[in-house]
């Protein structure tokens, strides 16, 4: 399959509007006839919508997977959908980094006492608006 | 390093009792979701079905709520995650699954072909390997991917809009020859009409012109032969002499006239022969070569000497070859016209 849109200088949320015009201004006749079959009706366009936004997520995971060579992936499929392998971290190294972040975290907090920590700020930070308010108190009356 | 929150299907693997299977899982879903004609109940009963033997051990409502999101994210994880933990025949296994579900009623949809090549290729199966597993789990082979972006796969699958749009052209068609052959006709009017309009005119003015030759004819004429009649005795009798000898000169130089132009048809038969001989050496042929013959030789000698062959050589030799080439060329123009 060919990306219709790549070759006709669209994106895939185009009017039809647009899209009649970039028909009419494609030098090349057969595209021109594929296009206009394609696309410019609404029901073949739906079909081939939806077959566009598999292909190019397939795409796209074939450049993240390091697949973009397969055997099953050639002709006008692979030209049209392949993308630059992008050199992101894998999904899966990344969830065991966040997990072993997490852990890290939470060991942390176990090995503070993190619930008596957070008692001990509640009680002084409780003296300190005590003491501020006794203080303000005083103040006042003596005033 | 700030700690983004879990998606739900990384949520969902990390509380799964075997990752393996929750990523396939998912990974059927997804094929499942790109099934033509089959409703929610069905194709969860599908799943359930085919995933019984899994330890996942958690609910599949979820894995198919993310699947019908197409979270990229979520199927690249479960991608990765089968790629990294499958052995040989648990990858065969999959595919066989994943197979199995996109074709239960035997009609693969185009979406699902392209999932399966991807999976296939992710399994690190071979494209034999696949399609003998299709044929066997099938009965069928897997055939290539038919292509909506061209207009022959419209052709078969929505023949009545390309019997629309030829009745279309066809009428439209029809209606320009109509307009054509109307504006022809009016042209055509027109041009009578005008050309009626200069007759007219120029009938008129060729009838004044006459009138007022024949006046002047008229006069000259009388005047012409009152003159006449006084010269005429005069002159009489010089002019019949004169007349006479010219009469006999003209018919000498007729006569000289006949007798050059029978000698040069003489020679003309020897000539031409000449020149053939010439021309056929020039294509390096002999005397007596057919039709065919000449052809075959001046294409070989065009070939050789055509100026374009010298392109890369100095000015002066293309000009040689362009000389030799026409030489050539005359050559055998004279055959064709002569033999």
């Amino acid at each position: 399959m060919r990306d219709l849109y790549q070759r006709l200088t669209l994106t895939p949320e185009a009017s039809d509007q647009e899209i009649k015009e970039a028909v009419a201004r494609c030098p090349n006749s057969a595209l021109r006839q594929d296009a206009e079959t394609a696309l410019a009706i609404s029901e073949h366009r739906d079909v081939y919508d939806k077959l566009h936004r598999t292909v190019s997520d397939i795409g796209q995971l074939r450049a993240r997977l390091g697949l973009t060579h397969g055997a099953h992936w050639q002709g006008d499929v692979a030209n049209d959908f392949s993308l630059p392998p992008d050199n992101a971290i894998s999904r899966h190294d990344e969830l065991i980094e966040r997990v072993s972040f997490a852990v890290l975290l939470h060991n942390r907090w176990r090995r503070f006492k993190g619930p008596w920590l957070l008692v001990a700020l509640f009680a002084t930070g409780a003296g300190i608006g005590l003491m501020l308010g006794l203080a303000l108190g005083l103040g006042l009356s003596m005033g | 390093m700030s700690i983004a929150r879990f998606s739900p299907f990384e949520l969902l693997l990390l509380k799964s009792r075997s990752q393996v299977d929750t990523a396939t899982l998912l990974l059927l879903a997804w094929v499942l979701v790109h099934r033509q004609q089959v409703s929610e109940g069905q194709r969860r009963r599908r799943l359930a079905q085919v995933t019984a033997q899994f330890r996942h051990g958690h609910e599949l409502g979820p894995v198919m709520g993310i699947a019908h999101s197409q979270d990229l994210q979520a199927i690249q994880l479960a991608a990765e995650v089968v790629r990294k933990e499958c052995s040989k025949e648990q990858s065969l296994s999959v595919l066989h699954q994943a197979i199995s579900v996109a074709t239960d009623d035997g009609e693969i949809s185009l979406n699902n072909h392209y999932i399966l090549c991807f999976l296939a290729d992710l399994l690190n199966v071979t494209p034999t390997t696949f399609s003998t597993l299709f044929q066997e789990l099938t009965g069928r082979p897997l055939g290539s991917v038919e292509d909506p972006s061209r207009d022959a796969y419209w052709q078969v699958h929505d023949p009545e809009y390309h019997a629309r749009k030829a009745r279309d052209a066809q009428a439209a068609r029809q209606k320009t020859k109509d307009a054509q052959a109307e504006a022809q006709a009016e042209a055509e009017k027109r041009q009578r009409a005008h050309q009626e309009k200069q007759h007219s005119k120029q009938r008129q003015k060729d009838q004044a012109r006459s009138e007022r030759d024949q006046r002047q004819r008229h006069k000259q004429q009388q005047e012409r032969a009152r003159q006449e009649r006084a010269q005429e005795e005069r002159a009489s009798q010089q002019e019949r002499a004169k007349q006479q000898e010219q009469q006999r000169w003209k018919q000498e130089q007729a006569y000289q006239e006949e007798a050059r132009r029978q000698q040069r048809q003489r020679e003309r038969p020897t000539s031409p022969p000449d020149r053939t001989h010439r021309a056929l050496a020039v294509l390096g042929l002999t005397p007596g070569a057919s039709r065919a013959d000449i052809r075959r030789a001046y294409r070989r000698m065009a070939q050789l000497h055509h100026p374009d062959r010298f392109y890369s050589g100095s000015e002066h030799q293309v000009a040689l070859a362009s000389a030799r080439f026409q030489r050539v060329k005359s050559a055998y123009d004279y055959l064709m016209q002569h033999t």
